[in-house]
């Protein structure tokens, strides 16, 4: 008797599951959308938006066809470009994708109108600035530069009446240390480049400016005057006042599974989640590649694990040795400002690798869950396409 | 006896319910929120900062609401709580952002993009987080493509210069150079980024270099790298390098973000930033976009 009435449950279920599954998936869009305005209940979601049919008159199934075709191109190109990256895990990219992280260190140079906020931009006047770096740690520096420029490019005298440096961006919040009067100066020291060339520099270091245990963002702002033109100038440092891990002495080198692995020793002193990336070069100085790590680690010694992807070797050819340099990096914290605790950074030849060669690297192709999964879902659209413009025919 | 039926028909729908929650996939389109904020922190159905709720923007659409106020790096839990939600196991997203709303997916992508996620439920609580589905996890989130409308990532002359709140925590996180510092903005995990770049900008053209769209100037809602700002216009500007569409380097060598791709620019200057609460200025391209190929 149980058996039989098991059965007929069984049969019961799977008839109801195929007449939701049928009504659920010929559901229209217009269906998911709340007719009420928000905040509106949670709809029952539906699997796709009403495709167009074949049965449509001949002016819809034109339009359709267009439709269906640019997705079909869109679909491929997706396809196509996701297989063509992934060849290389993300972890291990070429450094030509990554255009913003070749030079990482370099100071960020900005042009805009010498003006005041809210005031009038004077024709030809541009204010040019360049900030050494935007996040510091412990006993870092931040050099600032600014000049006035006039349309032709050359340097116009420029003063600095007011220059202060406080714990910015608080919101509603009060500053936790006392703003700091600071100067910025022409004179050819303590970083500035050249005397009397109307670039005036001033070099904050926040352990001797008074924000050693500021964990947050110092803000440089600065009255300036040009001729008779006034203007403003601001920048943001978000500072780390301790290097949650200390680097450790020598990395070393493996060839490990058909790639070329680095290992840069460090003790990590507080837990969490780590971001490391490091740009290497050939013997020719020709960049390679940009390696990156993210992953959480405990405390004690450890090393990061920089993967230089077999396959991209192959691929680029590197003249060897090769040559790890600009690493910076941070343990990232989740939900909260600042987001990170800095590492001091490694600017240079960090480390140099032995030579090898190219046969002793794998030439295949990255493959992961992640991947798989990916690349069976844009070919699901792909089909998906190619199916619809089948049934749409080539007709009027 | 009609009692006992009844009940057992409810607990056959509840049944077959969770098995199609299960085994079917479902596609969803999450409308990411830029500087002002104004949808309610983790409802998914209050689409206020946008427009309507009725308005089409693509299947199964969420508005995926944070502050527009506070920190980016503060705020990122909403924006990641709502790709577990429904961008994990079976299910797939489509994502639409605005303004800062850029900033946040990038950073999501590059800096939490490799993480593990646990596979979810797709039924948010009130705070906009959901349950497990059953225990199993993945890398990362199913994303097919960001649709990003007056896309702050490489931020805003408007934060450098004082023009907006100095004090506001999202203003300092627009400055160029700290946007542009924030993360590696060509680390999406070979996701597209589809830009749509407004250029009907002309109270702020003194100080938004090349085109902008009244509050980004086209070097960032194009996508174009770089470490600083610079100035970008259309081409019929003769006097400034022009933004290319699609994926090519720009006029005079700057190149895009990896994976980022000008699907829109606005050579007749005819869309500004903001949605006016009407998914209207450029947002109404990206909607557009949304509504014929988030499906």
């Amino acid at each position: 008797m149980r058996p039989r009435r098991t059965a007929a449950a069984l049969a019961a279920l799977g008839l109801g599951v195929v007449l939701l599954w049928w009504a659920w998936g010929d559901a229209p869009q217009a269906a998911a959308a709340p007719t009420a305005a928000a905040p509106a209940p949670e709809p029952a979601p539906v699997a796709h938006a009403a495709a167009p049919t074949p049965s449509a008159r001949a002016p819809d199934r034109s339009a359709a066809r267009d439709l269906w075709k640019q997705r079909l191109e869109r679909a491929r190109r997706t396809l196509d470009s996701y297989r063509e990256a992934t060849r290389y895990p993300h972890e291990s990219r070429p450094l030509a994708e990554h255009p913003d992280q070749v030079r990482p260190f370099e100071p960020v140079a900005t042009e805009r109108p010498l003006r005041e906020p809210g005031g009038p931009a004077i024709e030809g006047l541009t204010l040019r600035t360049t900030q050494e770096r935007v996040y510091s740690q412990g006993d870092e520096s931040v050099l600032f530069t600014v000049a006035a420029i006039d349309g032709e490019g050359h340097t116009l005298p420029l003063q600095v009446p007011r220059a202060m440096a406080h714990e910015g961006a608080t919101g509603a919040r009060p500053s936790r240390i006392a703003p700091v009067m600071v100067q910025f100066t022409d004179d050819g020291r303590g970083g500035d480049t050249a005397a009397g060339d109307n670039v005036l520099s001033f070099r904050l270091q926040p352990t001797r400016d008074g924000f050693a245990e500021l964990d947050g963002l110092i803000r440089v702002e600065l009255a300036l005057q040009s001729g008779e033109h006034p203007g403003y100038a601001s920048f943001d440092v978000i500072h780390s006042p301790a290097a949650p891990a200390i680097w450790g002495a020598t990395p070393r080198e493996a060839v490990e599974a058909g790639s070329l692995n680095l290992y840069l020793p460090a003790q990590v002193l507080q837990p969490g989640r780590y971001v490391v990336a490091g740009r290497v070069d050939d013997a020719d100085g020709r960049p390679v590649a940009l390696l990156n790590f993210n992953d959480d680690l405990g405390v004690g010694p450890t090393e990061f694990k920089l993967q230089l992807f077999g396959k991209l070797l192959r691929d680029t050819q590197p003249a060897f040795p090769l040559v790890l340099r600009d690493v910076e990096a941070f343990l990232l914290k989740p939900d909260t400002f600042p987001d990170r605790s800095l590492m001091p950074r490694r600017a240079g030849t960090v480390y140099r690798t032995k030579a090898y060669p190219l046969v002793a690297f794998s030439a295949a192709e990255w493959s992961s869950e992640e991947r798989n999964r990916y690349l069976t879902e844009y070919g699901k659209d792909v089909k998906e396409a190619e199916d619809h413009l089948k049934d749409l025919g080539s007709g009027p | 006896m009609a009692k006992r039926i009844l009940r057992g028909v409810s607990w056959f729908v509840l049944f077959a319910a969770g098995f199609l929650a299960l085994a079917h996939a479902t596609n969803y389109s999450l409308w990411i929120n830029g500087r002002t904020g104004g949808g309610q922190l983790g409802n998914h159905a209050d689409f206020s900062y946008w427009g309507p709720a009725t308005t089409n923007a693509g299947v199964n659409k969420k508005s995926v609401n944070w502050d527009g106020y506070n920190h980016v790096s503060d705020q990122n839990y909403l924006v990641r709580d709502a790709l577990d939600c429904y961008c994990t196991g079976q299910n797939w997203c489509y994502i639409a952002v605005h303004s800062a709303g850029d900033l946040q997916i990038g950073y999501s992508l590059a800096l939490y993009g490799g993480t593990s996620r646990m596979v979810k439920n797709a039924s948010p609580n009130g705070q906009g987080q959901c349950g497990n589905l059953n225990g199993s996890s993945q890398t990362g989130w199913n994303i097919k493509w960001v649709d990003a409308g007056g896309g702050a990532a490489g931020g805003s002359e408007l934060a450098d210069a004082g023009d907006w709140a100095l004090d506001e925590p999202l203003v300092a996180d627009l400055k160029t150079t700290t946007a542009r510092a924030m993360y590696d903005h060509s680390s999406t995990r070979a996701t597209w980024f589809n830009m749509y770049a407004g250029a009907s900008g002309t109270v702020y053209s003194f100080v938004l270099p090349g085109q902008d769209d009244e509050a980004i100037a086209y070097h960032s809602s194009g996508g174009v790298s770089g470490s600083g700002n610079g100035s970008f216009c259309n081409p019929s500007d003769w006097f400034c390098n022009d933004l290319t569409t699609g994926t090519a380097k720009n006029e005079g060598g700057r190149a895009k973000w990896g994976f980022h791709t000008v699907a829109f620019r606005d050579s007749s200057e005819s869309y500004n930033h903001y949605t006016s609460g009407n998914w209207a200025g450029i947002t109404s391209r990206v909607r557009a976009d949304m509504e014929a190929n988030a499906r």
